[in-house]
Parts: C-alpha cells; structure tokens; sequence
C-alpha cells in the first residue's frame, strides 16, 4: 500500500521534472482607435507562451477600466480615458469599446471578453470606440508595430509607466512603442534594449515527445482492456 | 475487488474534474478508455445500458451548437438569412458540441461505472448515524423504482402469452395488478424491517465495512490525480480560439493513468470464482 503510495510519488516527481521551461520571448500588437479617429499602438513582449486580452492592455501601460461579467470574462468600460466618465453599467448608450481580433489581413470580431481571449506570439488586437456592431479599426499591419523583435532581456514583462501619444489614423505608424520594440528614430534612453540580428523566429517544430507519450498511454490502457476482457468479471 | 463507497466516489470526483477543467479532446477520449476499462471487471454484475443512448448523448450538443453559434473562422457553409439558422455554420462550433458531448457522455459513464460498483447496502453502512433512517428509506425507493418496472414488464409478458392487447388502452389492465404485486412488496419490505429491528434502540455494526489495501491504493491515487489536475491545469480546449487541441503534458497525462488503478487492481488480484456477493 505504502510501496504504491510512493512509486506514485516517484512517478509524479519523475513527470514534474520533464515539463519543458518556457524561454522565448513573444509578441502581441494592440491597436487603439478612439471614436475621433485618432489611432494609438503598442507592441508588447512577454514571456509565456500566451497572454489574456485584457493583460496585453494592462502591459501596454494604456489606463483603462473594465468590468467583469463572470463567465462572459471582462468588459472594457473606459480605454486610454475614453469616455471621460465610465457610464453607469459599464456600456452607457451611445459608442463603447468594440473588440476585434486580427485574422489574416482583417479584422474579426471577438467571440470573447477581453478577459478570456487568448493571444499568442504575432497576434493583434484592435479596440474601436464606435456606435453600431462591427465597426472595425482601421488596417494595421502586425509587422509594422512588432518588426524587429530585440533579443531577449529579464526586464521585458514588467509593465512601463504610461505615455500614451496618440496620431493620426491617416498614417498607421509606429508610435514610440513602451518597450522601445517598434523601429523609432531615437530610442528611448530608458528602455536598456538593442535590437541585435534578424528577428528571431519561435521554434516551429513539432515536438514528438507528447505525442509519443499520449500514444502510449493509449496503448497501456488498450492492453489493460484486453487483459480484463480475458478475465472473468466477478 | 475495490468495495469502500468512499474510494469510488473520490475516484468518480476525480474522473469528473479530469473531464470537465480542460476538456482537451485526447484527455477526453483517454478518459473514456479509463472508465471502460474500470467497468470492464464489474461487467457481469450489470447490463450495459444502450450505446445509442451515448451516441444520441453525444449528438445533440454537436447539433445544437452548430445550428445556433455564429462565431469560429473556419466556415462549413452559409445558410440564407433564416430567423435563427440562417448564417455561418462553422466547424469550431461542431468541435465545441463535440467537446461538450463528449463530456456528457463521460458523467454518464462515470456515474453507471459507480452503479454498478458500488452497493448501496454499502453507502448506507458508512451513513452517519443521524442520516441513517433517511440513508434507509432512499435506498429502499430507489431499489423500488427498477423492481416495478420489472414487474409491470412481466405483467405485459403474461397478458401477451394469454393473447391479450397490452397498447394504450389496456393501460388500466396493467396498472390495477401493478399496484397489488408493488402494495405487496411494500409490506414485504415493512416486515422484514421489523424482523431485523430497525428503528429500535441502537444501530448495531454487522461486518462493517474495512478499507481493504485496494480501497486505500484507489483513494490515494484519486487524490494525487485531484492535486495533479488542481495544481498543474493545462491549456483549456477552446475551439474556438484553437480549432486543433493541443496535446496534453505528461503531468496531465499522469493524472488520466493515476485514474486506471481501480482496473489495474482489479486485472492483478486473483479471479474469484466463489463471489461473496452477486
């Protein structure tokens, strides 16, 4: 009884201790387009391997105010001090904060809160403070927020103090981005990154150890079922 | 064989939380393989209820899912604008019913795997003493509901063989004998209560129930799957978001094997060919 209690245990450790560590550095955009057409962007680096909507604005330093819905996940009230009050029930009744996700060379809209979308390395989202369903932000292209992702520093997942510049939706450029990773004219002396070497790519192939794990636990079950199949039942 | 009502509800708990907090796909279809394999040694105490049941079970939320979300990227077709079908039918929202179906199906499996495990001669044993009577009285109305429908079954068969109609409209037929033979076994059940003293003084302990080295092993190993899955939480399958699930760590992958023991017991203990209790 003990015995098995600690092969259990054994085990457990031995699974534990195989569990790959997380060490590249990714990349998400976020495109803010305030109901006067002005346009603000970020691109923000983080460490794991997949961020909520809601921390890519939290991380982005942009001020907002959300609301959470339970289940749904979280409604964005007030974004980068749009409306200028948060409207009583979150939403108010004119224009509120519309939710898209980039897909390909467009935009679509969130199934999700901001709270329960997921976003991985080279994604995008959009906010668009408009009146109607659907109004999509203006085209944005991910390579011209995130171009040349920088080598991977400790200090990148750390939100930065807020210095939100917005500029005109007629030219999508790079605004200065919070961790200096949009190509800019002067970095920012604070910002302790140099962007060393092409872009580094994420490693894409497929790793065949899960796979050969859960084949064989298939395959141990399969047996098992044949072994109790021989047997009499009781 | 593993008999502790306890060890099997913990391990019930845990195949339910394995199911329903990810609800990867692969675990899913691994979690089924578990619990066949768990009912697989008690497959003679009990007839397996119809597949078409977990098929059907299965079905419905693919179909519902389908026909009502709009949302998801990879377009099956459009319908014209219909009222409430009409739009995008797309192939996120029929993996989501499938997901979701496949988790029905598995709470279904789950709870006919402990019916047929566990006696409720047992659960009632390990009631607390003020729960007892009630215990009691529960476990004999559910014991009721299958022996009437036994009855009123055999009562159709003998109205059948003396070539009688048993449709809609003989319905008073079978009910009027219904109710005797069910009246009758009611005071059986009343006197052979009273023949055993129930509800008199103190409840006495006639063999109670031991955790059997088999009993602990399960608990343990459901318990160290619970922590497993409350600790180390994987991706949740979200179609969605992903349409193609990501393949399970080996920690969650542990924690499916660490629910097999109850069948891994079972295929090393010893065939009992003289069974204590049918």
């Amino acid at each position: 009884m003990w015995l098995g209690a600690a092969t259990v245990a054994a085990l457990m450790a031995a699974f534990l201790s195989i569990r790959p560590a997380h060490a590249a550095i990714h990349h998400a955009a976020l495109v803010i387009q305030h109901a006067s057409g002005s346009v603000i962007t970020r691109c923000v680096a983080f460490a794991e391997n997949q961020i909520t909507g809601l921390q890519l604005v939290e991380r982005s330093g942009v001020p907002y105010e959300a609301q959470n819905f339970g289940s749904i996940g979280g409604a964005m009230c007030q974004l980068d001090r749009e409306p200028s009050t948060v409207p009583p029930g979150c939403f108010g009744a004119g224009p509120y904060w519309q939710y898209f996700h980039r897909h390909g060379s467009g935009w679509q809209t969130s199934a999700f809160g901001a709270s329960s979308s997921l976003l991985h390395d080279g994604d995008m989202d959009g906010w668009h403070f408009a009146v109607g369903a659907n109004q999509a932000p203006g085209n944005v292209a991910f390579s011209s927020l995130c171009a040349a992702p920088p080598a991977a520093t400790a200090a990148q997942a750390a939100p930065a103090p807020n210095h939100a510049t917005p500029i005109p939706t007629a030219t999508p450029a790079p605004s200065p981005s919070l961790e200096a990773l949009a190509p800019s004219d002067s970095p920012p002396p604070n910002a302790g990154l140099t962007s060393t070497g092409p872009p580094r790519q994420p490693p894409k192939a497929t790793a065949l150890g899960p796979w050969l794990a859960l084949g064989s636990t298939a395959i141990l079950l399969l047996t098992l079922a044949a072994v109790n199949l021989r047997r009499r039942g009781p | 064989m593993i008999r502790h009502p306890l060890a099997w509800g913990v391990w019930a708990i845990a195949v339910l939380a394995a199911a329903f907090i990810d609800r990867n796909p692969y675990l899913q279809a691994l979690l089924l393989l578990v619990v066949v394999n768990v009912f697989l040694p008690y497959r003679a105490r009990r007839r397996v209820g119809t597949w078409k049941f977990a098929v059907a079970l299965a079905l419905v939320p693919i179909l519902f899912s389908a026909a009502l979300s709009r949302f998801g990227q990879h377009v099956l077709f459009t319908l014209p604008a219909i009222p409430i079908f009409g739009g995008r039918w797309t192939f996120d929202a029929v993996a989501f019913g499938a997901s979701t179906g496949l988790a029905l199906v598995l709470t279904v499996a789950v709870f006919a795997v402990v019916q047929s495990t566990v006696r409720s001669a047992d659960v009632v044993a390990i009631l607390p003493r003020p729960l007892y009577r009630a215990g009691t009285t529960v476990a004999l109305a559910l014991a009721f509901a299958p022996k009437t429908l036994t009855a009123f079954q055999s009562i159709r068969e003998a109205r059948q063989l003396r070539g009688q109609r048993t449709g809609w409209r003989s319905a008073p037929a079978l009910l009027l004998p219904l109710l005797l033979t069910t009246l009758e076994r009611a005071l059986q059940y009343g006197e052979s209560l009273d023949a055993r003293g129930f509800g008199s003084g103190r409840r006495s302990r006639y063999r109670p129930l031991h955790w059997s080295a088999q009993d602990r092993l399960v608990l343990v190993a459901s318990l160290a799957a619970i922590v497993a899955i409350a600790v180390l939480p994987g991706v949740p399958y979200n179609p969605y978001q992903e349409l193609v699930p990501s393949v399970p760590n080996p920690d969650q992958l542990l924690a499916v094997g660490l629910l097999a023991v109850p069948a891994v017991t079972a295929s090393l203990s010893r065939v009992d060919h003289a069974p204590h209790h049918a």
